[in-house]
């Protein structure tokens, strides 16, 4: 099967019900997105499909199949993305950085859905788990960003 | 005078309750006629035979009660609650000692189609002859070539049940069994072809359907054994599932599946409606995944042919977009904890994570089985060897009893599904029973 991965088409040789995030890493060498807990529940393996945020170890490859899908190679490709990674860098969020590919990609779909989030959405929003309780770190960024957007 | 004729009274009454009681305790001790009673001993069966009867072994899942998981394969041990106490399923390998060794084939029979040990003591119907009574000659022998010969024998003793004296007396049973037990094997309808035949045999005998999916009356028996009774397969409350309506109901039942779809579902554990949890998962991981496809097609024959009860099912349903209120109690629950897989738009990525529009679950009454998947996740499925990748967490220690019944309320009452409400206290006693630490765990009934 062909998969559209960051603007560029793979060829796929996968089981129907493999994970898209076992392609992408294994299959692909994009390993930027990271294995959390395989039941849909940290959001670290958390990519864009559409421009949605999808938890990829619960997304069976044959799914997505025409769909465009960004991963946290090409966020920085994205407008929204760019500036996302910038406060992050900014604001020097990131711990240990597992759970950070994923906590950017929530962030960013968040801002290209609602512009200037209230901190009631954010919170609504980013609930991706962090074991180094980088929490606060990551709801300031997205104030900040969404009070960028509101200026 | 008056001495002598109060004699001659009192025998007069005594003789015809002596005589009732005689023919009360040879009721409730005989042993019931079985077409082997003069069968020759067997020392060696043909492969053919074993390996037809391993197949039955599989239609009828002798192992859901009679194996226990890391043990030997049919050594028992399963525990059944009863209301008067656990029960535990027997040895039944060929052991001298402790298993049927020593049944002869119209022991056997007598055991499997009628719930009668030797010696005339009666099972009790966690067994379940009332639907092994429909299994054919043929299927007898052959099932006990299979646990003759193919079965190894293991030395592993039979626990006895907690139920106390004077209620775990046996002979009971008897009276029980003549009023809701049938003795004939299946017979089949001239009216209806072969393959719907095939079905009615496999799903009212062998695969013993009803057990689970059937309503059971005051005595615990199943209210219909087969389709003549309406409440057949109308779906059941057990074990802390809702087992559903196997009929043409659209909503609790099979109405929107085709034929095609109900043999996927038996042969790979899921189809565009559903993935199989619960106690179906072990029913599909040990018998329903091993039926050859033309016996599976004729039980989706069968069961399409099961009419189903606007009265009890309602409106049929159909799907409507949520309206937008991310606000409503349970809506960002179920964004943040379910849409992952199940889709903000209910619809799941079938065949892989089922959809929750339109899921049974969703809309009949009985909220157990959301309820229960919700706190306990689902067990593995194993489909042709291979275990499924995708599998529903348990939310126990993550959501509370509010969290649960606010999110399943939202499910059950979205899309056009209308269960109705979950009451915050049916979690907190599901919760508890389901709980393998707490003191009261939910115990299997029937299998």
């Amino acid at each position: 099967m062909e998969l559209r991965i960051n603007q560029k088409a793979y060829q796929v040789d996968a089981d129907a019900d493999t994970p898209l995030l076992w392609v992408i890493r294994d299959d692909l060498g994009l390993t930027g997105t990271k294995y959390g807990c395989g039941l849909a529940q940290c959001g670290a393996c958390s990519v864009l499909v559409d421009g949605n945020v999808v938890r990829s170890c619960v997304t069976p490859v044959a799914g997505v199949v025409g769909r465009e899908i960004t991963t946290i190679e090409a966020i920085e490709e994205d407008e929204v993305g760019k500036r996302v990674v910038a406060t992050w860098v900014e604001q020097q969020v990131a711990q240990c950085g597992y759970c950070q590919s994923g906590q950017v990609m929530a962030a960013t779909a968040l801002l290209k859905h609602t512009r200037a989030p209230s901190k009631a959405q954010i919170d609504a929003a980013m609930v991706n788990l962090c074991r180094c309780g980088t929490y606060n770190a990551i709801h300031a960024a997205v104030d900040a960003l969404a009070k960028q957007e509101g200026a | 005078m008056n001495n002598r004729r109060f004699a001659r009274t009192a025998g007069w009454l005594a003789l015809p309750c002596l005589v009732a009681a005689g023919l009360l305790a040879w009721y409730v001790t005989r042993e019931p006629a079985t077409p082997f009673a003069q069968a020759p001993a067997t020392a060696t069966f043909e492969p053919a035979l074993v390996s037809r009867g391993e197949y039955v072994a599989r239609l009828s899942d002798c192992v859901a009660c009679h194996s226990l998981p890391g043990k030997a394969p049919f050594a028992g041990g399963l525990e059944m609650a009863t209301p008067l106490g656990a029960i535990h399923a027997t040895n039944i390998t060929p052991d001298k000692t402790t298993g049927i060794g020593s049944y002869s084939l119209a022991d056997f029979d007598r055991a499997v189609r009628h719930g009668v040990a030797p010696g005339g003591r009666r099972l009790y119907p966690a067994m379940p002859y009332p639907s092994y009574v429909k299994l054919s000659d043929d299927d007898v022998k052959a099932l006990y070539a299979f646990f003759m010969q193919g079965v190894q024998p293991a030395n592993q003793a039979n626990i006895p049940s907690d139920i106390p004296w004077p209620l775990n007396m046996r002979w009971p049973i008897a009276l029980w069994n003549g009023v809701f037990a049938p003795t004939a094997t299946y017979a089949a309808k001239p009216n209806q072809d072969a393959l719907w035949n095939r079905g009615a045999y496999i799903v009212q005998g062998p695969g013993h359907c009803g057990s689970c999916h059937t309503p059971r009356g005051l005595a615990f028996n199943e209210k219909a054994l087969d389709e003549s009774g309406a409440p057949f397969l109308a779906g059941a409350l057990l074990d802390g599932w809702y087992a559903p309506s196997l009929r043409q109901d659209p909503n609790t039942g099979l109405g929107r599946w085709d034929e095609a779809q109900i043999v996927q579902f038996l042969k790979t554990g899921r189809n565009a409606h559903a993935v199989v949890y619960g106690s179906m998962t072990e029913a599909f991981n040990n018998s329903t995944q091993f039926m050859q496809d033309d016996d599976l097609a004729a039980i989706a024959r069968y069961l399409k042919s099961l009419p189903g009860d606007p009265q009890r099912d309602g409106t049929p349903w159909q799907y409507q977009a949520a309206a937008t209120n991310p606000d409503a109690p349970g809506a960002h629950t179920y964004a943040t904890r379910c849409a992952s897989c199940h889709g903000l738009d209910g619809k799941g990525q079938p065949d892989w994570m089922p959809p929750l529009a339109g899921a049974t679950s969703a809309l009949a009454k009985e909220s157990a089985s959301a309820i229960n998947i919700t706190l306990n996740g689902s067990q593995r499925v194993v489909a042709a060897g291979v275990p499924d990748a995708y599998r529903m967490p348990a939310f126990r220690e993550q959501l509370t009893d509010q969290q649960i019944a606010e999110v399943l309320s939202y499910v059950r009452g979205t899309w056009g599904n209308n269960g109705g409400a979950v009451d915050v206290k049916a979690v907190g006693k599901l919760r508890g029973h389901t709980d393998p630490a707490s003191s009261s765990p939910i115990i299997l009934h029937m299998r």
